[in-house]
């Protein structure tokens, strides 16, 4: 991430807390820890400097990218079997929230369906519903091989093999299920790809 | 004030799965209400059609995701019988073992998943906490954390690998320590206690009535257990005591599971002695060869012999998790099962929602769901 | 309690009706019955033996007749019985059994649903599984599975 990391030598309020590394392709900007309140005017003094030098949309999408990916809100909806891994995920051991993740029940708030189990046609209109409703920018993360393409139930009469076919999905994960590792695995390259993002 | 209907699902915090609950409000209060299934129907009755015997215990892992062991032991009983063929006296043991650690997963899941939606947060932490470590122990032994494939047509896949039973031993002991501690947390708390202290009230005759099992129906006072009853495997042969209580409300079901919990305990450490002192083939030896092998080249013999395999119907019956599970399987000859019919426990019990829900309040909803345990991948199949 | 018994105590109620009683392992006895009395049969098992909790109905196609299988159990005899009853496949209806037990009406729907039984006089007998409107039975030997066809769904945005 554009790292908030302790400051090195004195956090106090006007420290020029902005750098942009010419060689990437993608910029991204470092913001040094500060408290809230010496934050706000020290990000905007740095921002604005940013903006006078690259113009705006250049400097934008780098800190959108890096909030977005910092801050993924999945939608909190279990579907079949990998929803029980998809929680296991948020429990204890493997505590997916420290990557930001963190499940909302309304798909207003949400910028990440997690597909985690078998759609039959049954609900595929209101998983499309769904999709429509979460505000843009949003990605679709497959998680395991029923969502992949139908997996054991490929074969069967009210299956959707694969939720490709209802909407664009970012990121497949193996597995029936995937164990939680492999879920925050697949967390971690959609971070990547939101990462290179470039419109 | 006038009355409407609302949908909570198929994407709702309460559901805990996919389905839909339609509700018929006056205000704040429930008239009606209308579950609506099938939003997980994976047509696992046909395709266990067109399936090898074996083949069909991964449709059972999934059929029911938090407990498939259970739901591996309840097909394989009745497919035996279908097939006429014995499991060695450890393949049972095993077999209750793997049951009753899975009702210890699928009950820490349920205290998990129910005490999250009544607004407590650690309870979640510390049920998954303790759901994994029995999740270890069943990767230790068949390799995977909830899709196990592990029971076969005659006996179970493989042995428990050494070092096993005291690794078990030390879980269990940590576990029955963690049950006083769920107990203060949710018992010793006003928020969980005015949630739950009478809501959704469900009497015995109404219960029996309506076809609910497991522990809805002893929370009401009715001490139906099949693993007393009419014990399979070899529950006939050890100590414990049918959980019941007699308030018929969500925290009677607290209570029967939390109670059911410690006699999963106190059954697997009588398991695991067994275990220690009788070692054993763990499959049946005298198996049709075309039963132990699905794919494996068999010759015109092997064919005959499957052609002229006796036919049999196979009908079995398991204290599931959430209540009673049936299973019956036609064998009519040939490879895979002619017709294979489930009965979900969850399926009555949501059936019955009208008995439970009509007269509380809509914010009552979700500890009364919570309280039924639904899990819709056996609801649906 | 014993297929005899099981024979004995419903033999006066249904005469003619009573097809037989059957063993079957595991349960008390899998009763066969006619149609046309299956009310009486429910009435019989569930007030005069004491089979209260109705368990499972299944329906079964044989391919020429349809099979309904009712599983019930006894608190008191501590047992299952199963009792069953064939349909003609081109006539395939039988009385309902949520009249006697409530907990049927799920059971039957989703028997019509998947096996194409009608079950008369039922309360509320549509679609619960498959979408409403759905025109298949697919628990029948007719309706075959294959693997899926590629294919491309048009989502229209209303």
């Amino acid at each position: 991430m554009g790292r908030l990391s302790a400051p090195a030598t004195s956090p106090g309020a006007g420290a020029a807390p902005a750098a942009v590394p010419a060689e990437p392709a993608v910029p991204f900007v470092e913001i040094e820890a500060v408290r809230a309140k010496e934050f706000v005017p020290a990000a905007k003094e740095a921002l604005t400097a940013l903006v006078a030098e690259q113009g705006q949309r250049k400097l934008i999408q780098p800190v959108f990218n890096w909030a977005g990916r910092n801050s993924l809100f999945p939608l909190h909806w279990g579907l079949a079997c990998c929803a029980i891994e998809f929680a296991a995920a948020f429990g204890a051991r493997w505590d997916a929230e420290r990557f930001g993740v963190v499940p909302r029940s309304s798909p207003r708030q949400c910028d990440l369906l997690i597909v985690n189990g078998t759609v039959t046609w049954k609900v595929a209109h209101k998983l499309v519903t769904l999709y429509e409703q979460m505000p843009e920018p949003k990605w679709v993360i497959a998680m395991g091989n029923c969502a992949t393409g139908g997996g054991p139930f490929r074969t069967a009469y009210s299956v959707v093999p694969g939720v490709d076919k209802l909407v664009p999905v970012d990121v497949y994960i193996a597995g029936c299920p995937p164990r939680p590792e492999a879920m925050l695995d697949g967390i971690l390259e959609l971070e990547k790809l939101i990462r290179e993002r470039k419109e | 004030m006038s009355e409407m209907w609302i949908n909570m699902g198929p994407q709702h915090p309460m559901t805990h799965g996919l389905w839909n609950l339609r509700v018929r409000i006056e205000g704040e209060l429930i008239r009606d209400v209308d579950p609506e299934m099938g939003y997980l129907h994976r047509g696992i009755e046909k395709i266990s059609e067109d399936r090898h015997y074996n083949e069909v215990i991964t449709l059972m892992d999934r059929c029911c995701y938090v407990a498939g062991l259970a739901w591996e032991h309840l097909y394989i009983r009745a497919a035996e019988q279908a097939l006429h063929v014995d499991p060695p006296e450890r393949a049972e043991y095993l077999r209750v073992l793997c049951d009753e650690f899975q009702r210890l997963g699928s009950h820490l899941m349920w205290y998990a998943a129910f005490v999250q939606d009544l607004g407590l947060m650690s309870p979640f932490l510390y049920g998954m906490r303790d759901r994994d470590l029995v999740l270890d122990l069943f990767q230790s032994y068949t390799g995977a954390r909830m899709t196990y494939e592990y029971m076969r047509v005659g006996g179970v896949r493989n042995d428990l690998p050494p070092g096993f039973t005291a690794s078990a031993r030390k879980v269990l002991d940590w576990l029955s320590d963690r049950f006083r501690e769920y107990d203060q947390l949710c018992l010793g708390s006003t928020i969980f206690r005015k949630r739950c202290d009478g809501l959704g009230v469900l009497k015995g005759p109404d219960a029996v009535h309506h076809g609910v099992t497991g522990p809805m129906l002893r929370s009401a006072g009715v001490k139906r257990d099949l693993r007393k009853d009419r014990p399979y495997a070899v529950y006939g042969q050890l100590d414990f005591d049918v959980a019941f209580a007699d308030g018929a409300d969500v925290t009677a079901r607290y209570l029967v599971r939390m109670e059911e919990m410690r006699q999963s305990v106190r059954l697997l450490r009588q398991v695991l002695d067994w275990l220690d002192r009788h070692p054993g083939p763990v499959i049946a030896e005298h198996l049709p060869r075309w039963l132990g092998a699905p794919y494996a080249p068999i010759g015109l013999e092997g064919y005959l012999l499957k052609r002229n395999y006796p036919k049999g119907v196979g009908f079995s019956a398991v204290e599931e998790p959430h209540g009673e599970a049936l299973a019956y399987v036609v064998n009519e000859g040939g490879e895979h099962p002619y017709r294979v019919k489930f009965r979900s426990p969850v399926f009555a019990n949501l059936s019955a929602a009208r008995t439970y829900l009509v007269g509380y309040h809509v914010a009552d909803i979700p500890p009364i769901m919570g309280s039924v345990d639904v899990c819709v991948g056996e609801v649906d199949r | 309690m014993q297929p005899a018994d099981l024979e004995q105590a419903l033999r006066p109620r249904l005469g003619e009706h009573l097809l037989g009683v059957e063993p079957f392992e595991g349960t008390a006895g899998k009763v066969r019955f006619d149609r046309s009395a299956a009310v009486a049969t429910f009435r019989a098992l569930h007030d005069e033996l004491g089979f209260t909790h109705l368990a499972m109905i299944g329906g079964i196609d044989w391919v020429a007749h349809r099979e309904v299988v009712y599983t019930l159990w006894s608190d008191a005899a501590k047992q299952y019985v199963f009792l069953s009853t064939t349909v003609p496949a081109d006539d395939a209806h039988v009385e309902s059994a949520s009249g006697v037990w409530p907990s049927a009406n799920w059971h039957e729907r989703e028997a019509w649903e998947m096996v194409d039984i009608t079950f008369d006089h039922h309360p509320d007998l549509r679609h619960l599984l498959m979408p409403d409107g759905y025109a298949f039975h697919p628990l029948l030997r007719s309706f075959k599975l294959h693997e899926p066809e590629e294919l491309e769904v048009k989502v229209r945005h209303v």
